[in-house]
């Protein structure tokens, strides 16, 4: 990564004798990686062009539906795609960001629009924020009232959320207590408490009257974000102006398109969430734009892009070309699996691989990273222990490379069988792909911790910092970047992982959505495995290519949310 | 003192935040029109969207019904699961494919599911294990299976078979060369293609055709997915492989069936479900449903089996490629339900 420019240093220096043989070899090399990496792209995309000609059953389409399309939309944009390349560098890659950013809102906007209406409805969301803000306004007055209250404050940071979120239920415990993976019964636990203490979360729905769902969705979620771009937009400005103008403008916006939607078919809060995610980051860069006034021509490619489709759409209708009948189109995404291939969906699947993701997460990354940061920071590299710690570590590499069956395996006998819960559920599939990738969030991590340059440590003891302090504000801050970026990419593998989910009974197929994490839920790769041993062929060929593509997809909105968040830590 | 500066900065940013955040709110809340004390359940309208008019409105049925088992009887209790869930959308029917066998040992018999397909019956072994976990399997035969013997397209020697030849093929050190077979068959040795020993398939043809005397042959690609199987005799000349009818009708142009004679003196019986139906089709055979009794009791389950049942004599079943129930049986199972369910 880093040892580029001393190569090319060091080569120069060499005696002429030598050079001439050493560039021979060099060049030969040089050719075979340059044919690894021409032969290994080629087939991936050969793959995933196959794929996809499935997935969009291009075939299906006339001849002149192709001669329509290849005028109005393939023509355009590749001759502006042309003139860009040549004439205006500065206008392409406005053009390449004006496309792009408002593709990635619509797949963020379709996952927000999954947890809003499957997960938490927005008055449970206000009410969950609310209580966020609560607990964040009681740590920040107990840091500022009492700052020197160092173990108070390890109190306050871990009891106020907890008591926001949860209050202290009523308890009620009746259950026998089993060793695990033996299951002899020891002894049988069994109380009650009354409710002690209502936590925030309930108190809010105490109020006789909530806001309709819409203008919540407007104060938490558009408000927030538009508030965080706005930040961007000021940071970028010199005069700190742009929050409050952008909040302003998103708000009134999405307000009335709130109050449009409905009249059009469609749910106020999804317009919400839908021209939120499209509306925001999209003015943050146009503002952007017009503020370096560069490029303005490239603000015209999307536009020639959403034109041409539609004329290509309308003219094709028009002349009456039949257009592809794809597989993999609105109705897959949003209806349940079926036995007619034509009706089959993937949208229960898609939701329990978006919960367990949000267990795995919850699971391996905490774990994780406290992992490697004693075994970076903390434990002792020399003497009896510290070889103990090298063991384990060897081991933490060995455990990376075990066959994910066997993770599956262990997954059945740790939560099924010892802990004793359902087989087949949300948290019990998290669980296990969350143990799947822990080694590899573990190794992640320790490679961002390495990388910082003990000269910061040193730095900071030298100024009489003490060991957490450092950990906190040099060394964790400096190796965010690498850790999240290992850490989103061992997710993208957790959520393509089949192999365990089949061990602790995903079952094959699911057609409700999951109510929570204890409830039984479809898996993407499950669901796709499960597609390819149907009787009717349209399900091997067509169905399970649609559900491969929507898997890539989310995969690869993952992976760039990896790299937008690592370049965003990079820079700052 | 850096430190303390972006203390100080941040501190300022979270105040304006609080600001700006609570006069949206306040905004919000004057323009509430909408009392809102909806907490009943709202996320159970799903995808699962009952399309024509059979659904009942005021139904009261929820729950989870688990199914697992057969990967032969999948295809039916997954028809019947989507068909219910038209009708009664709370109630979530999950069906696996596990194989009749590791549906039982792994599910069926710990408790963990509530119903099990199968296509063979079930075993003493697996009643004792149920039993000892007080489980109650009670059976139902739902349809008629003609198990499908099936050789490579290209395969042009042979076109009926003795269940004698075919125990010769399959068991435990059997022949290795067609031409051990008869001496007109090609010297070529035989790729055999067939299921895993989870399955009930597996057990059947085993315990009906192989003979009880012998093992099933290690000697084969086993695999719970028939399209493996079918993939293997399509793509190899002397590839032979057996798989539920089903699999067969909806995919007869990749592979041929043989036809199949219990011995010499019978006349060759071709796999189809009027043959299974007549009993002319020698490798026809039953398959099975287990309930769990003691679940029974609870209505969500029950009214499952009731309509699994009485829609096991409907036309749906022959389209999936097997023999549906007949009058007789179906009123016979639902007396056998009502009896294991008390009612």
């Amino acid at each position: 990564m880093a040892s580029e420019p001393t190569d090319g240093g060091t080569a120069s220096d060499r005696p002429t004798l030598t050079m001439s043989i050493s560039q021979l070899r060099g060049r030969i090399f040089e050719l075979i990686s340059a044919g690894a990496t021409i032969f290994g792209i080629t087939v991936v995309m050969g793959m995933l062009v196959y794929v996809a000609r499935d997935a969009l059953r291009l075939g299906a389409a006339d001849p002149g539906w192709y001669l329509v399309f290849f005028w109005t939309l393939v023509v355009p944009s590749l001759g502006m795609a042309g003139y860009f390349a040549v004439r205006d560098r500065a206008a392409g890659s406005v053009a390449y960001a004006a496309t792009g950013i408002p593709v990635i809102g619509i797949l963020v906007a379709g996952g927000l629009v999954i947890v809003f209406t499957e997960l938490i409805d927005p008055q449970e969301w206000l009410a969950l924020v609310f209580a966020l803000v609560v607990a964040g306004a009681i740590i920040s007055a107990h840091q500022r009232y009492r700052p020197q209250a160092t173990f108070e404050r390890l109190l306050v940071l871990f009891l106020t959320p907890i008591l926001t979120l949860y209050g202290i239920p009523a308890l009620s415990v009746d259950r026998a207590i089993t060793t695990p993976l033996t299951g002899t019964e020891l002894f049988t636990l069994s109380f009650s408490t009354p409710a002690l203490l209502p936590s925030v979360r309930e108190l809010l729905f105490v109020l006789p009257i909530l806001p309709a769902g819409w203008i919540l969705l407007l104060g938490t979620v558009t408000a927030p974000l538009a508030y965080g771009f706005g930040r961007l937009i000021a940071a970028r400005r010199d005069d700190e102006r742009g929050r409050l103008e952008l909040v302003a403008v998103a708000v009134t916006v999405v307000a009335i398109a709130a109050n449009i939607g409905p009249l059009v078919g469609l749910s106020a809060e999804g317009t919400i969430l839908v021209t939120t995610a499209l509306l925001v980051p999209t003015l943050t860069y146009l503002e952007g734009v017009v503020r370096r006034r560069e490029g303005f021509a490239g603000l015209a490619f999307p536009v020639v892009l959403v034109g041409g489709t539609f004329v290509g759409a309308v003219l094709a209708t028009s002349l009456g070309f039949a257009s592809p009948d794809p597989w993999l189109d609105w109705s897959f995404l949003t209806s349940a699996p079926s036995r007619t291939p034509e009706d089959a969906g993937m949208y229960p699947p898609l939701v329990g691989s978006i919960l367990i993701v949000i267990v795995i997460a919850m699971s391996a990354f905490p774990v994780g990273v406290g992992a490697a940061i004693y075994l970076e920071e903390y434990a002792p590299d020399s003497g009896r222990l510290g070889r103990f710690v090298d063991f384990l570590e060897v081991n933490i590499g060995n455990l990376a490379g075990v066959p994910s069956i066997v993770y599956g395996l262990l997954g059945l006998a740790l939560f099924v069988n010892g802990v004793g819960l359902r087989d087949g559920i949300v948290i019990v599939a998290g669980l296990t792909i969350g143990l799947l990738i822990l080694p590899i969030v573990i190794i992640s991590s320790q490679e961002a911790i390495k990388a910082v340059p003990d000269s910061r440590r040193e730095a900071s003891y030298g100024m009489g910092a003490t060991r957490w302090q450092t950990i906190r504000h040099v060394v964790l801050p400096e190796a965010f970047p690498g850790i999240l970026t290992g850490t989103i990419l061992a997710m993208g593998r957790a959520i393509g992982e089949t192999a365990p989910l089949l061990m602790i009974g995903v079952a094959d197929s699911v057609r409700s959505v999951p109510d929570g994490f204890f409830d039984i839920a479809a898996a993407m790769p499950a669901q796709i495995f499960s597609w390819k041993s149907e009787l009717a062929p349209e399900f091997r060929t067509g169905v399970m290519a649609a559900g491969v593509i929507t898997l890539l997809v989310v995969l690869l909105v993952m992976n760039g949310t990896a790299i937008v968040l690592r370049n965003k830590y990079q820079r700052e | 003192m850096a430190d303390q500066n972006s203390e100080v900065v941040s501190g300022a940013t979270r105040r304006k935040f609080l600001t700006v955040a609570g006069s949206t709110g306040a905004l919000a809340l004057a323009g509430c029109t909408e009392s809102s004390s909806d907490d009943d359940d709202s996320g159970s309208d799903d995808g699962s969207s009952s399309d024509g008019g059979s659904t009942n409105g005021g139904d009261s049925l929820s729950g989870v019904v688990e199914i697992t088992g057969s990967s032969t009887v999948f295809p039916v209790s997954d028809t019947m699961a989507e068909n219910f869930m038209d009708e009664h959308p709370d109630v979530n029917v999950t069906v696996d494919s596990t194989g009749s066998g590791g549906g039982f040992d792994n599910h069926f018999c710990p408790g963990q599911s509530d119903l099990n397909g199968a296509s063979r019956p079930i075993s003493d072994q697996e009643t004792e294990q149920c039993t000892s976990n007080d489980v109650q399997p009670v059976e139902f035969e739902i349809a008629q299976d003609a198990l499908t013997m099936a050789v490579n397209n290209d395969n042009d020697w042979v076109d009926c078979m003795t269940f004698d030849e075919m125990s010769q093929i399959w068991r435990e050190d059997g022949v290795e060369n067609w031409s051990d077979i008869r001496d007109e068959f090609p010297d070529e040795p035989f790729e055999l293609y067939g299921p895993a020993d989870t399955s009930g398939t597996y057990d059947w043809f085993n315990a009906n055709v192989i003979g009880e005397e012998y093992g099933h042959t290690t000697n084969h690609e086993p695999t719970e997915e028939d399209d493996l199987i079918v993939q293997g005799i399509r793509d190899n000349v002397a590839g032979m492989g057996y798989f539920g009818y089903a699999y067969y009708s909806s995919n007869e142009e990749e592979v041929k069936a043989l036809d199949v004679r219990a011995s010499e003196d019978d006349p060759c019986g071709s796999p189809g479900l009027d043959t299974a139906k007549e009993g002319t089709y020698p490798m026809a055979r039953p398959l099975f449903i287990y309930a769990n009794e003691e679940q029974l009791q609870r209505d969500e389950f029950y009214e499952f089996m009731r309509f699994y049942l009485e829609e096991a004599e409907k036309d749906l079943v022959s389209e999936i490629g097997y023999v549906p129930s007949n009058a007789d049986m179906v009123e016979e199972n639902l007396q056998k339900l009502d009896e294991a369910a008390g009612r």
